[in-house]
């Protein structure tokens, strides 16, 4: 055969190894670029591709009262969750159903609902499949004991720890705390996690107003998953860290005091201190138990909530606007001081004030005769003050109650602010598209009309009255004070503290004062609102005591009362007492 | 029996131990990657079946080839044509294709068997003339042409094209009809350098469906073939679904590097990004570069080099002429497999259903690569002998 086989043929069999040879150095130099050149960037393929993060959330901040009451708490909660990952089979179908029926099997076990349908776990599935999906959330005691008992029989459920929010104090302060809803994790990094937890979020109240205070920062987990997105293992990146605690100004005594008043009522109430703004109490009635947020809100009681006329979700203290009435005649006497008139001058008061074809009653239907500013107020004359608004004009009125907070935000650090009305010309022109006639201005100078204002406001109001500075009020207690000096004479504010001293000694509201360890200063208002058939009264109260030194600013409304005098002094009264003790009798 | 152990290619055996032990070691990384406790133990079955494979081997190479090609080469022949024929009508059927006769696959048994018989007729020293000729390229043709077409008929191109360089260079070394031989060649290499071109103006970017359907029907691939030469043309294409797996396997050697993550420590297949089902055959060379890297790669690389190259030269030394033909036969076999399946893996050729040798995990397959390199062990040992 070697005979037979030519030169080329040898050549040709060694042109065969030297193709070996070229195909494989043609490999290795490919292979050296795939795993030297470019090795980088597929590293950083293979790392990626299977991590997926996830925001975690870490668990809220309480809210306390001032004195360390717990107003807003959060309990141990246990739900019982299932991780897909010990479900996998080979159709996506069959997946769903093995974890379907799974979830059956432990429900009939433990003695639970099937909460949870087939369309909700295959969302899950093709959504979060990394994550473990809750099953019962907030599990009772009895529960969780038969499920721990059992735990063996059920590979791939768990018990899971986490938070859900409690108000230990019930309805106390529901306004102003608000509730909490349930969302993503919320924090300007958060689009480029694959999963977000769901965490608390504050939907009404302090809870939304300081939302992202309390909920505190998040944390993140770098979960591994592998082809189909099931969790291989996961590795805690930064640990959520628990939100601070907020303590608020409120005055769990006093609050529970204001609230004693207001049951049954509808109406609201507004106590801070006026030398640094702090809160006291505010109470809005009818109200709610903000527990009943928690975790949902059962449909049943939301439409209940819906139908009810008188809005018990509805923050009256800083968010309802109401005609203030005769509370607000101290502004009146404020302004007409600043524009000039004399303290001491009387006036006519023959029981009616006319001013073109309006006529204007006043409380006492037979007139008070001739009577000064000071037992005007006492008093609660309308002609002197309608008399006393026309004199000094619309100008220096609406200047005055502006300069004492009304028709302005308060800029409480609460979502629900109402800044009221303080109408003029243009306010009128372009609200009812009307002009301004001197019969406003008289009505505006007893506190009717279009002015409108909050219990909230009118607190702070009397609290300038009395210590001559108007206070931001404030419910953290952390919060700056912000306090600025009313623009009045020291000599006008005392001839009107002189005035409000002497409705609570003997005057409409001298209801108010008795029996309270301090001195009261205050003033009733009996605000008339509808006609006809809706016509009813708001009946106010504000004070301030101890009327030397005022540590205390009520304002209280009660819709539907009779008069401000009857109706709102007396509750006022008890809510004083609370703060400062009663008077011993004899004293 | 000393000149026989003397003669006996120690480098090139050593070299097909070596890879026997990598390649267990490969599947044992793929197979444990896997949730079903079937593929946990297949790198035992894998030292099972070589130990087979090793008596086999040990068998054909100290037995005398040209008396086994002499009495078995028709006959061997005439039994594939048949298993053929039996695996289209009663194989059983694994990812898309009838290969599988009671645990075997007769395709792969078939080129042993197919390359022998060439050897055995073109080489025999009573060779005919006019096989020299153009009947003689007709009878090859034949030869190839019938096992080639029922192996298609599974289907499984993979395994027939690796036949074709082979065949071609037998045809070559054995002086049949060079001129024809030679534009046959050229003509196979038009047609495939035509059928890229074609798909690649089917797809390139901007053309229209219109225009991609009037070229694609003149096209003779089927559709997955298509798709597989579209992500070979354009492998960043669709990276979540046609593209898939050249990605995955891509980044699974890419991310391997210099030196490897380390045995078992292949996150791509370990979290089976990898797709599974083919992690332990036609794409275990990604499984290995990744937990070995660069280093690993090149290792394999020069054990293959050294497992073929002495065959190559076993064939250059023959003076028998069936020897030279099986030989070098043989030794092209093995080779088209081993560039073709690393090619595709690193998007050098289109992505073909085809196993790496001694890597990856098919049995028939192990043992048919086992048989080949024996016999050309044999050839070393016999072939430069006068006969008895």
């Amino acid at each position: 055969m070697r005979e037979e086989a030519s030169i080329v043929s040898d050549l040709s069999v060694l042109a065969t190894g030297a193709l070996v040879v070229a195909g494989l150095v043609v490999l290795g130099f490919r292979l050296a670029q795939l795993q030297l050149v470019d090795a980088e960037k597929y590293s950083y393929d293979s790392v990626r591709q299977p991590v997926r993060t996830v925001q975690t959330a870490g668990p809220r901040g309480r809210i306390l009262a001032r004195d360390g009451t717990m107003l807003a708490d959060n309990r141990a909660s246990v739900s019982i969750a299932v991780s897909p990952e010990g479900f996998q089979r080979p159709s996506w179908r069959e997946t769903i159903l093995a974890i379907s029926n799974a979830v059956a099997r432990v429900a009939e076990t433990v003695g639970l609902p099937v909460g949870l349908s087939t369309n909700a776990i295959g969302r899950h599935v093709r959504q979060e499949l990394a994550r473990p999906l809750v099953v019962w959330r907030d599990v009772g005691d009895e529960a969780v004991a038969r499920f721990s008992e059992n735990e063996r029989e059920f590979p791939g459920f768990e018990c899971i720890e986490t938070e859900e929010r409690v108000y230990p104090q019930g309805r106390l302060a529901a306004h102003v705390l608000g509730y909490v809803g349930r969302a993503e994790t919320a924090s300007p990094a958060g689009a480029r996690f694959s999963f977000r937890d769901r965490e608390m979020k504050g939907r009404e109240g302090i809870e939304a107003f300081y939302d992202s205070y309390l909920r505190g920062s998040p944390g993140e987990l770098k979960v591994t998953v592998d082809a189909r997105g099931f969790a291989v293992g996961e590795e805690t990146v930064v640990e959520a860290r628990r939100g601070p605690d907020l303590v608020l100004t409120l005055d769990v005594g006093v609050q529970r005091a204001v609230e004693r008043q207001l049951r049954g009522e509808c109406g609201a109430c507004a106590v801070v201190d006026p030398r640094d703004g702090s809160v006291l109490a505010l109470a809005s009635a009818p109200g709610f138990d903000p527990n009943d947020f928690v975790p949902v809100l059962p449909q049943a009681l939301y439409d209940r909530f819906r139908a009810n006329p008188l809005k018990p979700l509805l923050n009256r203290a800083s968010g309802g606007a109401y005609a203030p009435g005769s509370t607000f005649k101290p502004v009146t006497a404020l302004a007409g001081l600043r524009a000039g008139w004399p303290a001491g001058r009387e006036s006519e008061c023959a029981g009616v004030f006319e001013l073109g074809g309006m006529r204007l009653h006043c409380a006492r239907r037979w007139g008070h005769g001739p009577i000064d500013l000071r037992h005007a107020l006492k008093e609660s004359c309308n002609v002197f003050f309608c008399s006393l608004g026309c004199d000094i004009g619309t100008n220096a009125l609406i200047r005055a109650a502006r300069d004492l907070g009304l028709g302005a935000k308060t800029g409480v650090d609460l979502g629900v602010d109402m800044a009221g009305a303080v109408p003029d010309g243009t306010w009128k022109m372009r609200m009812y598209n009307e002009r301004w006639y001197p019969g406003d201005l008289a009505q505006m100078s007893i506190g009717q009309g279009m002015l409108l204002a909050s219990p909230l406001q009118m607190a702070c109001l009397a609290g300038a009255i009395g210590t001559g500075f108007l206070a931001r009020p404030r419910l953290r207690a952390s919060a700056p004070v912000e306090r600025t000096p009313v623009p009045f004479a020291a000599r006008d504010l005392d001839v009107v503290r002189d005035g409000m001293r002497m409705v609570v000694d003997g005057g409409t509201g001298r209801l108010a004062g008795t029996g309270v360890a301090v001195s009261v200063a205050g003033k009733t208002g009996t605000a008339e609102v509808g006609r006809g058939a809706t016509r009813r009264k708001n009946t106010w109260f504000i004070a301030y005591a101890p009327a030397e030194r005022p540590t205390v600013a009520v304002a209280m409304v009660v819709e539907n009362g009779v008069s401000g005098g009857g109706t709102t002094a007396p509750k006022v009264n008890r809510v004083l007492k609370a703060v400062f003790g009663e008077r011993e009798a004899g004293e | 029996m000393t000149a026989a152990l003397r003669r006996f290619n120690w480098i090139s055996f050593a070299a097909m131990l070596a890879l026997v032990a990598l390649g267990t070691a490969a599947i044992y990384s793929a197979g444990n990657a896997r949730e079903a406790a079937v593929f946990h133990g297949m790198w035992k079955a894998n030292l099972a079946t070589a130990a087979a494979g090793l008596l086999v081997y040990f068998a054909l190479a100290f037995l005398d080839y040209r008396r086994y090609l002499d009495l078995f080469a028709v006959p061997a022949y005439a039994g594939a044509l048949v298993l053929l024929v039996a695996v289209l009508f009663a194989g059983s059927s694994t990812y898309g294709g009838r290969r599988w006769l009671f645990g075997f696959q007769p395709s792969e048994v078939s080129k042993l068997c197919v390359l022998g018989m060439l050897a055995w007729v073109y080489g025999s020293a009573g060779a005919r003339s006019w096989l020299r000729r153009f009947p003689g390229l007709l009878a090859a043709g034949a030869i190839v042409g019938v096992p080639a077409a029922l192996i298609l008929l599974e289907p499984d191109l993979g395994t027939m094209l690796t036949l074709l360089p082979a065949t071609l260079l037998v045809l070559f070394v054995a002086r049949v009809w060079r001129r024809g031989l030679l534009v046959a060649g050229c003509a196979i290499g038009v047609a495939f350098a035509a059928v890229l071109g074609a798909v690649y103006e089917a797809e390139k970017p901007g053309a229209t469906a219109e225009r991609r359907e009037r070229i694609l029907r003149y096209v003779p691939l089927k559709d997955h073939q298509e798709r597989r030469v579209r992500v070979f043309l354009f492998p960043d294409r669709d990276p979540n679904a046609a593209g898939y797996t050249l990605r995955q396997a891509m980044i699974s050697i890419g991310s391997g590097g210099y030196a490897g993550k380390g045995f078992r420590r292949g996150e791509t297949n370990r979290l089976k990004y990898l797709p599974q089902s083919i992690s332990m055959n036609d794409f275990i060379f990604c499984v290995y570069a990744e937990e070995s890297g660069f280093i690993g790669s090149v290792v394999l690389l020069m054990l293959f080099g050294t497992l073929l190259l002495p065959c190559v030269w076993t064939a250059y030394v023959a003076t028998d002429g069936r020897g030279r033909l099986l030989a070098l036969g043989v030794s092209t076999l093995v080779f088209a497999h081993v560039f073709i399946n690393i090619a595709m893996s690193i998007g050098l050729v289109p992505i073909t259903g085809l196993p790496l040798p001694f890597i990856s995990a098919g049995r028939t397959f192990l043992v048919t690569v086992m048989a080949c390199l024996g016999i050309v062990q044999s050839v070393s040992l016999y072939g430069r002998e006068r006969e008895k």
